[in-house]
């Protein structure tokens, strides 16, 4: 391992008082806090709070002749938790900050155990989250084919209906877990500071620890398996959330801690967006992807509480015997579904707004065209996360609720695809009259408005309360959703990825391999779900292993589709293996040739991002746009020039087109070392 | 449409010429796009015009749920309606797309972008995308509530308290109860009997009365076009009109645990004269049955005789060792059974 | 800052100009305002969701087990809890008052009379969870109860972490820069944030001043 000299200049966090930092002493990594730390103290936490639940709960009359109680689980569950998050170290600076001592800076590193590790560079939360988002997708995912595998038949059953409802159950929490830090995780975090043109985010801290918040999400919810599962599905309603096994705690306390990072995540992205962008960078020059983004931390940030808050009063009620959600105790079962769909409603829009983001970010790349109408697009997104406050109940039209609020609702609900439709006015408008290049994140964006388009017009079908009675609860809402969330925002993700990750990781995937998966994923997709749609219509309910004869066929379409759909996603993971591990072809700087401020760096990014802290001299989609200034200027050519930083004492400006791959190269500034 | 003059006088070229670099012109340097708007106009509306009636009139009638019930007709008419409008936007959308992808890609060597403030921003364009969207959207909104309102708030559950009731007097109400995991109807006025099976008369207006017993379940009628949640300890109540007859689908529609997808079972409509006789038949077989049952309520709170652990109140109460707080105590008499609010 | 040799294999070099630097503290600052704000705004919604919880079974009054025989938790102790967080709000306005005044000692006193009221009323409140006359699920005001005081817990705690952090590390650079004008008048970057911090911390518990105000009539005088 290498031990490194190496000093940085300045502190590392500003307005430390900084004593001189030496040598790094030879003490091992090992027995520094890593991931192996945090799997003792998860487990070593389990069994704590296994015993403090059983001292406290054993003799409470309501755990009589139980095997497990519930208030054991939740501590087991909360105890492993806290453990963890100390095994990975995220406690050392909260607890040194009670002493008043300040931590020894982070020295950068370039081993490959700081992916093991809380790290204060956000380039390698983002390639954390990559790995993390992954795991709950495949994991999500080959639930998904025990699904469709149950639902070859109406009649012969492969699964028990308590192992069915477990597993459709934790494949809709684990995707719900996983779509909302899809994008705001892996490239939220790796780049939007670069987008913006800072060194940092503001919180890195708190950004590493809702990674690995994130991930302990995921452990907690694995934990449902074991404990029998919980047969709410992922809306969870009340009372049968009173009434299930253990494996319920495992839903919402895993929710909790999910939703824990979500505000964790979002409130770091918000606080540097709004106050770490480079100078020069007017909000009206800001990319349209971290708009999408700052539209989503509103939403994380504001909505997440009611779910944790929601969840809490729901352990509340299976431990201590509250009875929040117990109608015949003075709760009502209105209660959770009121404060879940509150939350719930947002939380779609927190998965579609980064996808609708990557996709016009993406867009003026491969047509070589300014993206039209950027104005309307930030305001349709912040439109839209506005509304979503103001739409949830449409989720319970049917549900008894009070009749006059349902026209209110539908407006309202209607009101929201105005704003969400901007995206095609905005993409649309970028393709007329361009120049496309169908590279594979084009065709991925081109999907993305195909999936999203159909997704979207059935939304406003459901939210006509005639046409929702029909459909409410069926195989067109399940249709509905994976084409908004799965064609909109996965599609935008995996376009996202091909489009950034020879940035991200130096290397360059297979585009031979890529437009396979491309062409795959598309045609498989569709023939899952648009099936669900005629489905849903015929009157099959969601959640159900027993459905009408002359749905088989329908049936068997998708599920045929939904396997070869998930063998595509093999294609990926071979490509992404294959090209960056085992044959890797180092990437351009610019393969894409885009004026995106990420793009002017070095790849491999170096850790401070910017060698000098660039002047933004305008936004960066001005394509076939003979005169237009380049997007920002790099920096001053000599170390610690006064008004290297002040707009308009710029450097003057260079032709973007004659900018050489490698910006060192003719730079008169000391070179790298 | 973007457009731009740079004052430039060429020639008028008709068509694209493969290697020219610069845009389309005519004599006095305008760039001409029209062509490409008469293009995708033209073809759009010949699509929508094939398109929707075909689908009106061929698909239309056989739209679920169907025509059995009033309120299964408006449903239909209102999807046949919606999708009447929805066609022609996405046959906009996917022609645009289609039109860009075939006429603008790159490979085709057709003429430079433009790039600049013309193709930043035109805003009689964006203004009337928000117009016409807003106008569709309050439209679909208007109809959508005209829909709801009209054959008595079309079908869907509205709690305890309706406001869009049937126009007729006339009502039958037939009490729904669900519970894990099969539906039972009572029907009040025919001495309050239940039965399994679910008979409606043609032509009457029915309400149904639905409640739960234990956790949240759904019932959904799919042939008559009903949707109510069954919720403990509410009421909440849906209206149809039957005018076919035949058989229809009892399925649950909210995940109520194990046996959730197995709980469906069937009814049938039937002529308002044979169904007056089976109900008088039906309450005559069950008479015996029926003094058993507890008094006719909108909601019922179980018995649980222990059974529940002590979470709900009980009436007899032999095996419950744990004390519950608000509950009717052995003894006394039984709460009314009053309709709570949701 | 002290040039060291550094082996070829290792780093690039950070060199940061003091215009970088000042920047980034300015935007550090920012961001300091920023969080406190959004934090303020998470535990508003947060609270809103039990409030609405509040309400709503208040109005649905299901099983007529809403509020039965206007039974209220103790009244004595939640009004000492409520002195006490009130307490611990005031006196950290207060301290920020001097603070700004010049006397940071004063604030300091305040400051950690105000962690102390605070983890008094922590105490207050899990005490008076362990003794309530009423079973925790007997109705819905004895439900919303329980639920409040456990989220009342946390952000009492929140907040006594916090300002407790800040008279912390007031302790570590009240000597470091005595002669550069006291930590209300110094320019350093440590103490610049510092100040942000604090103006955030005392707003904070202005907001938990607030929401303890509103929640103490909700459950003690309504």
């Amino acid at each position: 391992m290498a031990t490194s000299t190496v000093d940085t200049e300045g502190p590392s966090y500003p307005g430390e008082v900084s004593e001189g930092h030496g040598v790094i002493g030879a003490r091992s990594d090992w027995l520094k806090p890593n991931v192996t730390w945090a799997i003792v103290g998860a487990v070593g936490g389990w069994f704590f709070g296994r015993y403090v639940g059983d001292l406290i709960a054993g003799n409470w009359p309501v755990s009589q002749n139980t095997t497990m109680n519930n208030v054991s689980v939740v501590f087991a569950m909360s105890f492993g938790v806290l453990g963890w998050i100390a095994g990975i170290g995220a406690l050392t600076y909260p607890i040194l900050k009670m002493l008043g001592r300040e931590p020894a800076p982070v020295q950068p590193s370039s081993s490959w155990v700081r992916y093991f590790r809380m790290t204060e560079d956000h380039k390698v939360v983002g390639l954390q989250y990559l790995i993390g988002v992954l795991v709950f997708l495949f994991t999500g995912g080959l639930l998904a084919m025990a699904i469709r595998t149950e639902l070859l038949s109406p009649t012969s059953h492969v699964f028990g209906p308590g192992t069915y409802i477990a597993i459709v159950s934790e494949h809709g929490t684990m995707m719900m877990m996983m779509a909302s830090s899809a994008v705001v995780g892996p490239l939220g975090n790796w780049l939007v500071p670069l987008m913006i043109g800072s060194r940092r985010m503001a919180f890195p801290r708190i950004e590493a620890f809702s990674f690995w918040i994130f991930m302990a999400g995921y452990l907690v919810i694995m934990t449902a398996l074991p404990l029998g599962g919980f047969p709410t599905g992922w809306t969870a309603y009340a009372p049968l959330q009173t009434q299930a096994n253990p494996g319920m705690d495992a839903y919402l306390v895993g929710f909790a801690v999910i939703g824990i990072g979500m505000i964790a995540a979002g409130f770091n992205l918000a606080a540097t967006i709004i106050n770490y962008r480079a100078p020069g960078m007017t909000w009206s020059r800001v990319p349209i992807f971290v708009w999408s983004i700052l539209a989503t931390t509103a939403l994380l940030v504001l909505a997440t509480p009611t779910l944790i808050v929601a969840g809490y009063l729901g352990v509340l009620d299976r431990t201590v015997q509250t009875a929040f959600y117990v109608t015949e105790h003075g709760g009502s079962s209105f209660l959770w579904e009121n404060l879940f769909w509150f939350f719930g409603h947002p939380e779609v829009y927190i998965m579609a707004l980064p996808g609708f983001g990557i996709v016009m970010e993406m867009m003026p790349v491969f047509t070589r065209k300014p993206l039209f109408a950027y104005r309307v697009a930030a305001a349709g997104m912040i439109g839209v996360a506005l509304l979503s406050f103001f739409v949830w109940q449409h989720h319970l039209f049917q549900s008894g609720i009070n009749p006059d609020m349902r026209p209110l609702f539908m407006l309202t609900t209607e009101l929201i695809s105005i704003p969400t439709g901007f995206l095609f006015l905005v993409t649309l408008g970028t393709l007329w009259r361009a120049k496309i290049r169908f590279e594979v994140p084009m065709l991925f964006c081109l999907g993305m408005l195909f999936n999203f388009l159909i997704g979207g017009i059935t939304g406003v079908f459901l939210s006509d309360v005639p046409v929702d009675v029909t459909v409410h609860g069926s195989f067109f809402v399940m249709a509905h959703f994976h084409y908004t969330i799965m064609g909109g925002l996965i599609f935008a993700l995996f376009g996202g990825l091909y489009y950034w990750l020879p940035k991200m990781t130096g290397k360059v995937l297979n585009q031979r391999l890529a437009k396979i998966h491309f062409w795959t994923f598309f045609v498989f997709f569709n023939c899952t779900f648009f099936p669900l749609f005629l489905v849903g219509l015929l009157g099959m309910p969601r959640r159900v292993f027993e459905y009408a004869h002359n749905l088989q066929t329908l049936n068997d379409i998708s599920s045929v589709s939904a396997f070869l759909l998930g063998a595509s996603f093999l294609i990926f993971i071979f490509n992404f293996v294959w090209s960056v591990y085992i044959d890797p072809v180092k990437a351009p700087d610019n393969p894409w040739d885009s004026r995106g401020l990420e793009w002017q760096t070095a790849t491999p990014v170096p850790w401070f991002d910017f060698e000098r802290i660039p002047v933004v001299l305008s936004d960066p989609y001005r394509y076939s746009e003979p005169g237009a200034p380049p997007v920002a200027d790099p920096g001053a050519p000599s170390l610690g020039s006064v008004g290297a930083m002040s707009y308009g004492n710029a450097v003057g400006p260079r032709d973007v087109e004659s900018l050489p791959d490698r910006p060192g190269d003719l730079d008169p500034r000391p070179p790298i070392l | 449409m973007p457009s731009e003059s740079t004052g430039q006088s060429e020639p008028s070229s008709g068509g694209t010429s493969p290697s020219v670099s610069g845009p389309e012109r005519t004599t006095d340097g305008q760039v001409d796009d029209t062509h490409h708007w008469w293009r995708i106009i033209g073809f759009w509306v010949v699509m929508s015009a094939i398109a929707d009636p075909l689908f009106y009139y061929l698909a239309g009638p056989h739209i679920p749920p169907g025509t059995m019930s009033n309120v299964a007709q408006g449903a239909q008419f209102d999807f046949n309606i919606l999708i009447v409008a929805a066609l022609p936007v996405m046959l906009a959308v996917w022609i645009y797309m289609g039109y860009a992808i075939v006429n603008w890609r790159a490979s085709r060597n057709g003429p430079e972008p433009i790039g600049g403030p013309r193709a930043r921003s035109n805003i009689p364009i964006q203004t009337t995308w928000i117009v016409f969207t807003t106008a569709l959207v309050l439209f679909l909104f208007g109809f959508g509530t005209y829909e709801l309102v009209q054959p008595g708030g079309a079908g869907g559950g509205q709690g305890p308290s309706p406001i869009w009731t049937p126009a007729s007097h006339d009502v039958l109400p037939i009490q729904v109860i669900g519970q894990q995991w099969k539906w039972t109807y009572r029907y009040p006025t025919f001495g309050g009997f239940e039965t399994t099976q679910l008979v409606v008369p043609d032509h009457t207006a029915i309400a149904f009365h639905v409640t739960s017993l234990d956790v949240v379940h759904d019932f959904w009628v799919y042939q008559l076009g009903v949707k109510a949640d069954a919720n403990p300890g509410q009421d909440d109540v849906a209206f149809a009109t039957p005018q076919q007859l035949g058989t229809f689908v009892v399925r649950c529609d909210e995940l109520c645990g194990l046996w959730h997808g197995a709980m469906y079972n069937y009814g049938s409509v039937l002529r308002s004269a044979k169904f007056e006789s089976w109900a008088e038949a039906t309450e005559k077989r069950l008479a015996e049955n029926t003094k058993f049952l507890p008094a006719f309520a909108w909601t019922y709170t179980p018995d649980a005789n222990g059974a529940d652990g002590g979470y709900y109140p009980d009436n007899v109460d032999p095996y419950s060792t744990v004390e519950t707080y608000g509950a009717t105590q052995p003894g006394e008499p039984l709460p009314s059974t009053k309709t709570t609010k949701n | 800052m002290v040039d060291k040799l550094v082996p070829a294999e290792s780093f690039p070099i950070l060199r940061e100009t003091p215009e970088e630097i000042a920047y980034e503290l300015r935007a550090h600052e920012g961001a300091l305002w920023s969080g406190s704000r959004m934090l303020m705004g998470i535990w508003a919604f947060a609270f809103a969701a039990l409030g609405f919880a509040y309400f709503y079974l208040r109005s649905a009054n299901n099983a007529d087990l809403w509020r039965p025989a206007r039974i209220t938790a103790p009244t004595g102790v939640g009004a000492a809890v409520f002195a006490f967080s009130l307490a611990a709000a005031i006196l950290a306005a207060y301290g920020l008052w001097r603070f700004r005044l010049g006397s940071s000692l004063d604030w300091e006193v305040a400051g950690w009379t105000g962690v102390l009221c605070s983890l008094t009323a922590v105490s207050l409140q899990i005490w008076q969870l362990t003794d309530l006359p009423f079973f925790p699920g007997s109705s819905g005001y004895a439900s919303c109860f329980v639920g409040w005081a456990g989220m009342n817990i946390v952000l009492l705690l929140c907040g006594a972490y916090w300002l407790e952090t800040l008279l912390a590390r007031h302790l570590r650079l009240r000597r470091a820069v005595a002669d550069d004008g006291g930590l209300a008048r110094s320019t350093l970057p440590a103490v610049r944030l510092f100040r942000v911090n604090l103006e955030g911390c005392t707003y904070f518990w202005a907001f938990i001043a607030f929401v303890a105000f509103f929640f103490w009539m909700l459950f003690y005088l309504v």
